[in-house]
C-alpha cells in the first residue's frame, strides 16, 4: 500500500528536531514555540513567523532535573531539559499561557538559562463569561501582536490575520475530515499514525501540511477501497493535556482487543474542533472560538460545561463501547477535574479505565494488564 | 476424567494448580520465580502435575495468568490475574464481593459478582508501598523475617506512623525511628497499617457493605491481615493458601473454555 | 539534651484563641441566619463587607493542618476517588465535602457549612478547582474572579484594571444578589481602616525580625498571620499586633534572642509547613537555625499598609494586591529575584531553604535556579527540601533533616 504522505508525517512526528533545523536552514524564517495549549498561533503566523507547538521530547531527563523537581509535568520536564541541553537552539522565542502553576514557572527558569529575546508571557483568562473577560482576552491578543510585530520586523494588519485563519481553519478542515474517514473506516488508520498526522500539523507551516494531509486523504482513501482493516471494541481515548502519550501506549491500547475509534487529547482532536469565523474582525472570532466551552478544558474555570458528558457525546457519535483516559502525571487541573468525570461515567454504565502517562515510561508492563483485564471485563470473560 | 491446569507466574513466586472435571484441586505448587519466567511456570506445572499424580498430556486446557503470562509456551490461553483472582474468590467464597489481592509488586481491589465476574477493579502499580516488595523491604530493615514480623505486630503497644509512600523513603523513616529507640514491634505494627493505609485508599469505595475476600501472598501474613480488617472496618475472608487463588481462578476458566470449544 | 533554648513568646499564644473564634462563627453562621461564602484568593474583604461569614481556602487548609485533621480529610477525599498527586488544598476541601455528603464522622471543629456562594478567585488556576469541583458535586453556586500574577511591571496598571473590574462587575452584583440588598462600601472602607492600621503594627514588628540576634522568628509570624489576612477588619486584630509589638521591643531592650545562641539565619521559600511547624522547628533548633524571612508570608500576600483610606474602597483594594506589592513582586519569579536578594542583605540571611511542595507547583519550579542566582550575588548556600504543607506521607523527616543538616554544615564553613 501507498502510503508516503503517512510516513512523512510520521517522521516529522518523530524527529521535530531534524525537521525543523533543516527548514529552518532552507528558509530564512524565525521559529517560536507555542507553550501548550490555547496559543492564538495565527497571530505568530500572521508575523510571517513560524508557530511550532511545544513538545515532549522522547529522551529520558537528566540536566533539567537539577531544574525542575521529578513532581513536574513531562512536558515541563522535558522542555526545560531540552533548552539545557542546546537542542532548541533553533527557536527564537517561546510564547507561553499561563495555564497552569508550572507554565507560570517557566519563564524564570528560561531567563536564567537561555539568551532567548523572546520570552512572551501571556495570561489568557481562565474563566468565561462576561465581557471584562472579553475585553481582557482581546487585549491580551493585542500584546501578543506587538510582540510579534517586534520579533519580526512585519506589521500585522488585519488582512494577514484573516489570511492565517483561512489557512489554519484549512488545515483544521482537514484534519476533521481524516477523523470523519476513521469514524466511518473504524481501524483504517491506528491511533499511532492519527496521533502523528496531528503532531505533524503542530510542527510543520501549515500550508506545506494542508499539501501534506490532502495527500494522506488520498492515501486513506484508497486503503478505503482496500478494506481488511484492524477490528476491535471500539473505544475513545481522551486527556492527554498539552503533550504527546506515548506511542507505545496508544499500541498498547490497539494490541490488547481495542481500536480507537475517535479521541479527545490535546494532540488530537481538541487541537483542531472549532474553526474560526471569517469576519472583517479576526480578534473577536479568535475570543469567540477561545471563550466557547468546547472542548471543555480543565486549566480554565468552567461552571457550566462537563467534560465527561462531552465525551459520552463523541461516544454515541461513533458508537464507542469505552473510554480510555489519559492522565498526565501531575497535570494538576487534569488530576483535581478527574474525579468527577469517573463518577458521571459509572453512573451512565460507561466502561472507563485511567492511565498515567509519565514522561519516562516505567512499566508497560502492567498496563498491558490493566488493558487486558479492562477488555476482559467489557467482554464478559 | 478431564483436567486442567492454571499457571499463575507473579513477581516473586509462580503458583500452580490442577483441577478435574468435578472442580476438585487434586494438585499445587508455589515456587520462587526468580529471573527465567519460563522455566519457572514448567517448574511449578511440573510440580503440580506430580502433586496430582498426573502427566502433562492428562491436561485438557491450561491458563497462564499473573506478569510471566505471556512467557509459557505450553499454556493454550492467557488471562490476566484480575479475571483469575475474582474468578477464584468467588468458587472459595460464594459470597464475596470484592477481592483485595496484594501481590509481590501491585496491589488490586476487584468488585465481582455472583459468578465471580469483574465489575470494576482499580490497581495500585506506581509505588511500592501496599505491595509484598514493600514489606519484605521493611522487615529486611528491621532485620526480621515476615513471619517474626507478623509476631511482633501483635505485640505492639504503641502506634508509630511509618507516613513514606515510597520504599527508599520509608526504609530510612524505619532506621531513624530505630536509631531513635522505638521498639521494633512497634514499627512492625507501624508498617502494616501503613500498607492499610495506602490500600484502604484504593479500596473503600469498592469494598464498602460487602463480603471481601483477601488474596495473594501477602494475605498469609496475619499481621496485614489484621491490620486491614481494622482500617477496612470488615472481617475479610481468607481463604486456606491465599496465594494459589490466582491459578485456581485460572483452571476454572480452563475448564469454562474448554467446555465451550 | 539540645545546646540552643527557644524562647517561645506570650502573644502568640493568644493566637489560637482568636482563630478558634473565627472559625467557630463560621460554623454557626447558619443558626444564626447568617450567610456563608467561601472564597479563595485574597477578595474576602468583599463578602465581609456584606456581612456574611466567610472561609478562606489556605486558611481553612492551615488550620485543618495544624489542628491535625489534615491527613484523615486526605484520605476520606482519596476514598471519594481524588487522586493522589493533586493539591493537597484541594484535597482538603474535597475530603470536608465528602465526610458531609457521606456522613463520615470527622472532628467537627474542621467541618463548615456549604456556603451560599463560592468565590473563586483564581489566584493559581489549580486551588480553583475545588470551587468547581463542588459546583459540580453539590450544586453550590460560584463566581470566578480571575487574579493573574504579572509577569512584568509594565503589565501591572493592566491587569489591576482587569481585576477591579471584575469585582465590580461580577463579584459585586454576586454578593448583592446572594444577600438580597446593595453592596455596603463603607463596611468595606472601615474594615480597610482597621485591616491598615493591623498592618502598619505589622510591619513594625518586621523590623524587629532585622535585628541580630532576633527577638522573634518567621513561624510567630507565620502563626500571627491571620489579622492582617482572613481576620481582617476583626476587632481582635490592632491589640493583638500592639501586644506583639511591645513585647518584641521588650525582648530588644533585653536582648532576648528567639533562639539562644542564634547560630544562623535563614530564609525560607515557599508555603509555610501548616501541619508541621513544630517538626520542622525542632530540626532547625537543633540545628540553632532560625528563619527569618520568606516569599510567602511577605509577598505572597496584599500589602494593607498602602491603602488610600480615603479614595475609593474597591480600587485601593486591588491596588494593594498590584501597584503596592502583593502579587506583583511575589508570584512570579522573575520579579521576585532582586527582592529576595535585597532581604538577603537587610535580615542579614546565611543560608536559603526552599520548601517545594510535592502537591502544590506554585514556588517549586525555578528553586534551583534562585539558589544559584543569589548564591552568585549573595555570596550564600541554600538547599530544597522536598514535603507537602499538610500531607504528612510527602514529608520525609529523615531526608529533610539530613538536607538541612547539609545546609548548617555549608553555613559554617563559609563563615570559616
Amino acid at each position: 500500500m501507498k502510503q508516503r504522505a503517512l510516513n512523512q508525517c510520521m517522521k516529522v512526528s518523530g524527529d521535530p528536531y531534524g525537521y525543523l533545523k533543516e527548514w529552518k536552514g532552507n528558509n530564512n524564517k524565525k521559529i517560536i514555540s507555542c507553550f501548550a495549549m490555547n496559543i492564538p498561533e495565527e497571530i505568530i503566523h500572521a508575523a510571517g513567523l513560524l508557530p511550532v507547538i511545544a513538545w515532549r521530547s522522547n529522551e529520558s531527563v537528566s540536566i533539567g532535573h537539577s531544574h525542575v523537581a521529578s513532581f513536574n509535568c513531562g512536558l515541563t520536564r522535558s522542555f526545560i531539559d531540552d533548552v539545557l541541553k542546546e537542542k532548541l537552539n533553533f527557536l527564537d522565542g517561546v510564547v507561553i499561557n499561563r495555564m497552569c502553576l508550572q507554565a507560570q514557572g517557566i519563564p524564570f527558569i528560561l531567563e536564567q538559562n537561555t539568551k532567548w529575546a523572546n520570552i512572551i508571557y501571556m495570561s489568557l483568562p481562565a474563566l468565561y463569561g462576561s465581557d471584562c473577560i472579553r475585553d481582557f482576552f482581546k487585549s491580551e491578543l493585542d500584546r501578543l501582536i506587538i510582540a510579534m510585530e517586534k520579533c519580526s520586523g512585519n506589521k500585522i494588519t488585519t488582512g494577514k490575520i484573516v489570511n492565517s485563519i483561512e489557512i489554519y481553519n484549512h488545515n483544521r478542515k482537514l484534519l476533521s475530515d481524516i477523523y470523519e474517514i476513521r469514524r466511518k473506516n473504524i481501524g483504517i488508520i491506528s491511533a499511532r499514525e492519527m496521533l502523528s498526522i496531528v503532531h505533524s500539523s503542530m510542527i510543520m507551516p501549515k500550508e506545506e501540511n494542508n499539501k501534506l494531509l490532502l495527500e494522506v486523504i488520498e492515501e486513506l482513501n484508497l486503503k478505503v477501497a482496500e478494506g481488511n482493516h484492524k477490528s476491535g471494541i471500539p473505544v475513545v481515548i481522551y486527556g492527554s493535556l498539552c503533550q504527546t502519550p506515548h506511542p507505545e501506549l496508544l499500541d498498547l491500547i490497539e494490541n490488547t482487543g481495542m481500536v480507537v475509534v475517535d479521541d479527545d487529547i490535546f494532540i488530537g482532536s481538541r487541537y483542531f474542533v472549532n474553526s474560526l469565523d471569517i469576519s472583517d474582525d479576526p480578534i473577536e472570532s479568535m475570543a469567540n472560538r477561545y471563550l466557547s466551552h468546547i472542548p471543555p478544558c480543565p486549566t480554565k474555570g468552567d461552571y457550566k460545561s462537563n467534560w465527561s458528558t462531552y465525551i459520552s457525546d463523541i461516544m454515541n457519535k461513533n458508537k464507542a463501547k469505552a473510554v480510555i483516559t489519559l492522565m498526565i502525571r501531575y497535570c494538576p487541573p487534569h488530576m483535581c477535574a478527574y474525579p468527577d468525570d469517573q463518577i458521571n461515567f459509572e453512573k451512565k454504565g460507561i466502561p472507563e479505565i485511567m492511565l498515567e502517562v509519565e514522561h519516562e515510561i516505567i512499566s508497560l508492563e502492567q498496563v498491558r494488564t490493566r488493558l487486558q483485564s479492562f477488555v476482559e471485563t467489557i467482554g464478559g470473560i | 476424567m478431564l483436567y486442567f491446569a492454571g499457571i499463575d507466574i507473579g513477581s516473586l513466586c509462580t503458583k500452580s494448580l490442577i483441577l478435574n472435571e468435578d472442580d476438585a484441586i487434586i494438585g499445587t505448587s508455589i515456587k520462587r520465580s526468580g529471573a527465567a519466567y519460563r522455566g519457572a511456570g514448567e517448574d511449578a506445572l511440573n510440580a503440580a502435575l506430580k502433586d496430582a499424580n498426573l502427566k502433562s498430556e492428562d491436561l485438557n486446557y491450561i491458563i497462564s495468568t499473573g506478569y510471566g503470562r505471556s512467557r509459557i509456551p505450553i499454556a493454550d490461553e492467557q488471562i490476566t490475574e484480575i479475571t483469575c483472582h475474582a474468578r477464584g474468590s468467588s468458587f472459595i467464597f460464594p459470597e464475596a464481593r470484592a477481592v483485595i489481592d496484594i501481590g509481590g509488586q501491585d496491589s488490586k481491589v476487584i468488585e465481582i459478582n455472583s459468578k465471580g465476574r469483574v465489575l470494576k477493579f482499580v490497581m495500585n502499580d506506581k509505588c511500592a508501598a501496599g505491595t509484598g516488595r514493600f514489606l519484605e523491604v521493611m522487615a529486611g530493615s528491621l532485620d526480621i523475617d515476615l513471619e517474626q514480623m507478623s509476631e511482633l505486630a501483635k505485640q505492639s503497644k504503641k502506634e508509630v506512623q511509618i507516613s513514606s509512600m515510597c520504599t527508599v523513603f520509608a526504609e530510612s523513616e524505619v532506621i531513624s525511628l530505630f536509631a531513635g529507640g522505638t521498639e521494633k514491634a512497634e514499627i512492625a505494627s507501624g508498617i502494616y497499617r501503613a500498607i492499610a493505609r495506602r490500600v484502604t485508599g484504593l479500596a473503600s469505595h469498592i469494598v464498602s457493605g460487602k463480603k471481601v475476600t483477601m488474596t495473594g501472598g501477602v494475605a498469609k501474613s496475619k499481621g496485614m491481615v489484621w491490620a486491614l480488617s481494622k482500617k477496612l472496618k470488615t472481617e475479610l475472608l481468607v481463604a486456606d493458601d491465599p496465594q494459589i487463588i490466582g491459578a485456581l481462578g485460572a483452571a476454572l476458566i480452563a475448564k469454562t473454555k474448554f467446555n465451550n470449544l | 539534651m539540645s545546646e540552643y533554648k527557644l524562647n517561645r513568646l506570650e502573644t502568640t499564644k493568644l493566637i489560637g484563641n482568636i482563630v478558634d473564634k473565627h472559625w467557630a462563627s463560621l460554623r454557626h453562621a447558619k443558626e444564626n441566619g447568617e450567610k456563608v461564602a467561601w472564597c479563595s484568593g485574597p477578595v474576602f474583604a468583599f463578602p465581609y463587607a456584606m456581612d456574611m461569614k466567610c472561609h478562606f481556602m489556605a486558611g481553612y487548609s492551615a488550620y485543618a493542618g495544624g489542628r491535625g485533621a489534615a491527613q484523615q480529610l486526605l484520605e476520606i477525599a482519596e476514598e471519594d476517588g481524588e487522586l493522589i498527586d493533586a493539591c493537597s488544598y484541594h484535597k482538603l476541601h474535597m475530603g470536608m465535602a465528602a465526610a458531609m455528603r457521606k456522613n463520615i464522622p470527622v472532628r467537627k471543629d474542621v467541618i463548615l457549612p456549604l456556603p451560599d456562594l463560592l468565590i473563586s478567585g483564581r489566584l493559581c488556576p489549580e486551588m480553583s478547582h475545588y470551587a468547581e469541583g463542588l459546583y459540580r458535586k453539590m450544586g453550590v453556586r460560584v463566581t470566578g474572579v480571575d487574579v493573574p500574577p504579572p509577569h512584568q511591571k509594565s503589565e501591572i496598571k493592566y491587569f489591576e484594571k482587569y481585576v477591579e473590574r471584575q469585582i465590580r462587575e461580577s463579584l459585586i452584583p454576586a454578593l448583592e444578589e446572594v444577600c438580597g440588598k446593595p453592596f455596603n462600601y463603607d463596611r468595606l472602607t472601615e474594615i480597610l481602616i482597621v485591616l491598615k492600621e493591623t498592618a502598619m503594627l505589622r510591619n513594625e514588628c518586621w523590623e524587629y525580625l532585622k535585628l541580630k540576634p532576633s527577638p522573634w522568628t518567621l513561624w510567630d509570624y507565620g502563626v500571627s498571620i491571620a489579622p492582617v489576612f482572613y481576620l481582617m477588619g476583626s476587632p481582635e486584630a490592632v491589640p493583638y499586633y500592639k501586644k506583639l509589638k511591645a513585647e518584641l521591643a521588650d525582648r530588644a531592650a533585653k536582648k532576648i534572642a528567639a533562639l539562644e545562641p542564634e547560630k544562623s539565619r535563614v530564609y525560607w521559600d515557599g508555603w509555610l509547613p501548616w501541619a508541621f511547624l513544630g517538626k520542622f522547628s525542632r530540626i532547625m533548633c537543633k540545628l540553632g537555625m532560625v528563619p527569618l524571612v520568606g516569599r510567602y508570608p511577605w509577598e505572597f500576600f496584599p500589602h494593607p499598609e498602602t491603602i488610600d483610606t480615603e479614595g475609593d474602597p474597591v480600587a485601593s483594594f486591588v491596588k494593594q494586591v498590584y501597584s503596592n506589592g502583593g502579587q506583583a513582586k511575589d508570584n512570579m519569579p522573575s520579579l521576585n529575584l532582586p527582592v529576595i536578594q535585597n532581604w538577603v542583605e537587610d535580615y542579614k540571611i546565611d543560608g536559603l531553604i526552599m520548601f517545594s511542595s510535592k502537591s502544590c507547583r506554585m514556588w517549586n519550579l525555578g528553586h534551583n535556579d534562585f539558589i544559584a542566582a543569589i548564591e552568585r550575588q549573595n555570596g550564600i548556600p541554600g538547599v530544597v527540601i522536598e514535603g507537602d504543607m499538610v500531607d504528612t506521607r510527602m514529608n520525609s523527616f529523615a531526608q529533610i533533616e539530613t538536607r538541612l543538616e547539609a545546609l548548617a554544615e555549608m553555613i559554617e564553613a563559609r563563615k570559616e
